[in-house]
């Protein structure tokens, strides 16, 4: 148990900070595939098996592998040069604002919500399902919507591309 | 319902280490075997003899084989990407190791039994599309990138008619199986479980491919086209890319991939068996028996597709996921979903 929480937090760190700090973008892309596992470990430790899976599957298995494949298809060098200290910086401050910001929400949440649940119960699938049909509905709708929207505009995207230049113009000069 | 090894053997580290050698060695004969298999059947499609020298009918040759490539020299090409070059041989195969534990091929003793173990199944297959990717990334070699990325694009588009025929499966289970006697006591099958989905079959006596004959098709195809096997396999498509993904690889290296192929073949037999074709269910012969010879007949059958339809082009493999299957397996699960909730 001890062990698996630590592993969890090494693993999505480590993670972490490759996926931000690599200069190689398919390393990093791939470090947040590590990050990822991390989360999901914690999923694990957590008792939640099926959302551990589900985690590993959809994005490690669907938004990662999408992500490297989009890397390949626009990038032509393979390092990416570093970023201003000016830029490094603003970053690390919008991090820890944002972080910051998830610390306090989760302090303070009322008791019932961060003391420990009874794994079975909570997070069997048949709850998640329930509690995903009854209770969050609307927040699953919504997330529907976004990813009907995200849909929407990439086949946008792609005609708009199509109407204004010939694609097979610019093959061959990667 | 299966015991498992844990219910066995109460000390967990014995359980996983003798799941762990006991997957090994079943894979490892699978692979031995199917290699020389695959050869005989090619050699009888194609009416010649197949492998003859070594041993009776060329039984032995694989081991050959296994011997002569575990003695090759590891060629590391120049100006690859170390960590995924390296990686990605263990990234394809450890997850195969881990999703053929999940298989429940007797009544009586199974390695394990999850309640999500169609999810988990799944969530390894995932894994093999980014080793391969990092395989062929890492290679710094035209052909193997271009091979990784149809696999990919190929694996995501597959996916998904895979899992959709597959949870009109477990649709069936929710509705047919409502209460199931274990051991004294009645659980509630649960639809996910692939103890529970040929439990359900064999208590009800029908296979759910008589129920779902499209689902299976779809499933078939999907599952040929996951393990990137003819028609589907493009990313290593000889004549074009060399040998794909794996162009870089050799001696063990290649070994491994190979492995893993016939490994990922053997599994996506074995769910399409515990899925449509009633897993441990049949007359007379105990069982695991019954389990492995479903199994292999549907590895035959892959392996007959092989030798006998021509490679798709990349656009007819996309059209056909996205255009045939993706519709055909939606419309299936929303009329299963319907009649389920009519009847």
């Amino acid at each position: 148990m001890m062990i698996g929480a630590v592993l969890a937090i090494v693993l999505t760190l480590a993670g972490a900070i490759l996926a931000v700090g690599a200069r190689n973008i398919v390393h990093a892309v791939f470090g947040l595939g590590i990050c990822l596992c991390g989360v999901a470990l914690a999923f694990l430790v957590l008792g939640s098996p099926f959302v551990a899976a589900m985690e590993v599957l959809i994005y490690i298995g669907g938004i990662t592998v999408a992500m490297v494949f989009a890397v390949m298809l626009s990038t032509v060098g393979r390092e990416e040069p570093r970023e201003g200290m000016a830029k490094r910086v603003l970053a690390a401050i919008g991090a820890l604002v944002f972080f910051g910001a998830g610390v306090a929400i989760i302090l303070g949440m009322p008791e019932q919500i961060t003391a420990p649940v009874t794994p079975e119960e909570a997070w069997s699938v048949e709850q998640i399902g329930r509690d995903l049909l009854n209770r969050f509905n609307l927040v699953f709708e919504a997330l529907s919507l976004v990813l009907l929207l995200a849909i929407i505009g990439a086949i946008t995207i792609a005609s708009r591309s199509d109407e204004s230049h010939d694609p097979t113009a610019g093959e061959g000069d990667s | 319902m299966p015991r498992t090894l844990l219910d066995i053997f109460p000390n967990p580290l014995i359980a996983v280490g003798i799941g762990i050698t006991a997957v090994m060695t079943v894979l490892s004969v699978n692979t031995l075997f199917c290699i020389w298999f695959e050869r005989k059947v090619s050699a009888w499609i194609q009416l010649r003899m197949g492998p003859m020298e070594v041993g009776f009918h060329g039984t032995m040759q694989t081991v050959a084989d296994m011997v002569k490539l575990l003695g090759k020299q590891l060629v590391t090409p120049k100006g690859i990407d170390k960590p995924l070059y390296h990686l990605a041989p263990i990234v394809v195969f450890a997850p195969v190791v881990a999703a053929a534990s999940l298989m429940p091929f007797s009544e009586s003793v199974a390695i394990t039994n999850t309640n999500i173990g169609l999810v988990l199944v799944f969530m390894f297959g995932g894994f093999a599309s980014i080793g391969i990717f990092m395989g062929g990334w890492g290679s710094n070699n035209k052909y193997a990138l271009l091979g990784a990325m149809r696999s990919v694009a190929q694996n995501i588009s597959y996916e998904i008619p895979l899992i959709l025929s597959s949870l009109s499966v477990v649709l069936l289970v929710g509705a047919m199986g409502r209460e199931f006697a274990v051991d004294g006591g009645v659980i509630q099958a649960n639809g996910m479980n692939l103890a529970h989905i040929t439990g359900v079959q064999a208590q009800r006596g029908v296979w759910f491919l008589l129920l779902q004959p499209l689902a299976f098709i779809i499933f078939f195809i999907a599952v040929l086209a996951e393990t990137n096997r003819a028609p589907f396999d493009i990313p290593e498509a000889e004549s074009e890319l060399i040998a794909g993904f794996h162009t870089e690889y050799s001696g063990m290296r290649f070994g491994l991939f190979f492995f893993a192929e016939f490994s990922n073949m053997f599994i996506g037999a074995m769910v399409a068996t515990i899925l449509f074709l009633g897993g441990w269910d049949g007359p007379v012969l105990p069982g695991p028996a019954w389990f492995f010879l479903k199994t292999y007949f549907l590895v035959f059958c892959m392996m007959w597709i092989r030798w006998t339809y021509p490679r798709l082009r990349f656009d007819q493999l996309m059209t056909f996921a996205w255009g045939i299957l993706v519709p055909l397996s939606i419309l299936n699960l929303l009329i299963t979903a319907f009649l389920v909730k009519v009847f």
